[in-house]
């Protein structure tokens, strides 16, 4: 959802100066929205199924009468492959595309009980945010 | 019962959300925690790996426990095309696979008795299981490299071991070991996994990996990985993408 709104954001963002300067007189409604898509679990060959899932970003320009769709796609997961042999595993892990990119956000979220961070010994914050946690829990 | 006590030089929580425990339980937990202390610490002349450091305890004599801590680190060592090493500057220190494969065992140990909702949490890596009750499971934070009150992420889990190793929280303790530098580009490494033991030297080698460290997650078996760019770009396997979006929803 966080990411929906920030690419709903950036994308009017970047619109806006092109609609000023070509379409002063006519306004333009831009409508940006994501969907995730999932294709069939289908076969492969004799090995397994695979599924794909896509998100895709469909962005909607409606001046006056003229509409404008432009879709592509923002992400591909592989989350069913074929994995019944250590060599299907092997193969499935050179060939899919296998990391996701996105960018580094940060969220205050007061909702959660542990927090993973990296310390060695008694380094003091990941610890100390981790008993506040625990504290606040009992507030 | 939420419990936390400082062992193995780092506070550790345990935190048991079943109805009708007794602290009993829990005091066994830090019983084994502190054993673990008495025979591993590279800190205490009279522990076992000190012993065999310097040469007065021959390998085939130590504990069982010892013996099979020290056969892992040399597995994790070729899996990870040694940038895991239970050695560092050429001295025995299995420590950075002690502390998962302790709580591991702690974890084991409050399976055996019963529980089935509970955290374990040791210098920033855990294993849970079940929900943080009345929560029906368990959110766990991925802190972030740069706010200190915030997270990167969250991971919403009722089964799962979290490590995460980095350089932003002491300074740079991970090194390469092929090239004695520290890693470049690289904030941190989470991986999570059904093991704490190997998901922390999996965190530890990636990071040490620098750039090449994504990619090397990416082709892990039964782990998944995120990854935090200096770059501010998270490189995530679609595993640990797909757990987290569970919470975004």
């Amino acid at each position: 959802m966080r990411r929906a709104l920030t690419a709903l954001f950036g994308a009017a963002a970047l619109a806006a100066p092109v609609v000023d300067v070509a379409q002063a007189a006519t306004k333009s409604k831009v409508t940006v929205v994501k969907k995730t898509v999932s294709g069939a679990e289908t076969q492969v060959d004799r090995w397994g199924t695979i599924r794909v899932t896509l998100v895709v970003k469909k962005t909607t320009t409606v001046t006056g009468t003229k509409k404008k769709v432009s879709r592509s796609i923002v992400s591909v997961k592989v989350p069913v492959y074929p994995n019944h042999t250590d060599r299907s595993v092997y193969i499935n892990q050179q060939a899919l595309p296998y990391l996701v990119q996105e960018t580094l956000h940060a969220q205050m979220n007061p909702n959660i009980q542990l927090i993973s961070g990296a310390t060695d010994t008694s380094d003091a914050f990941v610890q100390s945010l981790q008993s506040a946690i625990l504290l606040a829990k009992k507030v | 019962m939420q419990r936390v006590e400082h062992v193995m030089g780092m506070p550790i929580v345990v935190d048991v959300r079943d109805d009708g425990v007794d602290g009993t339980i829990v005091e066994q937990v830090f019983d084994w925690l502190r054993h673990v202390d008495a025979v591993f610490s590279t800190y205490k002349e009279d522990s076992e790996i000190s012993r065999l450091e310097r040469g007065e305890l021959l390998l085939e004599h130590a504990q069982p426990d010892v013996r099979a801590v020290l056969e892992r680190c040399a597995e994790l060592r070729e899996k990870t095309d040694g940038y895991f090493d239970a050695r560092y500057a050429g001295k025995l220190d299995p420590s950075g696979l002690v502390k998962g494969w302790a709580v591991d065992r702690a974890a084991a140990i409050l399976d055996e008795g019963g529980v089935r909702n509970y955290a374990v949490s040791a210098g920033g890596d855990m294993r849970v299981r079940g929900g943080a009750l009345p929560d029906p499971a368990w959110r766990i934070g991925i802190q972030h490299p740069h706010r200190r009150d915030q997270v990167a992420a969250v991971v919403e889990t009722r089964s799962l071991a979290v490590a995460t190793s980095g350089e932003y929280a002491r300074g740079r303790h991970v090194w390469n070991p092929h090239t004695s530098a520290p890693p470049n580009g690289v904030l941190s490494v989470t991986i999570a996994g059904p093991d704490l033991a190997t998901a922390d030297a999996y965190a530890t080698a990636a990071f040490a990996m620098g750039a090449r460290g994504p990619h090397w997650t990416a082709r892990l078996n039964g782990y998944e990985a995120m990854t935090i760019l200096a770059d501010g770009l998270v490189l995530s396997t679609p595993g640990f993408a797909t757990a987290r979006e569970t919470t975004f929803a």
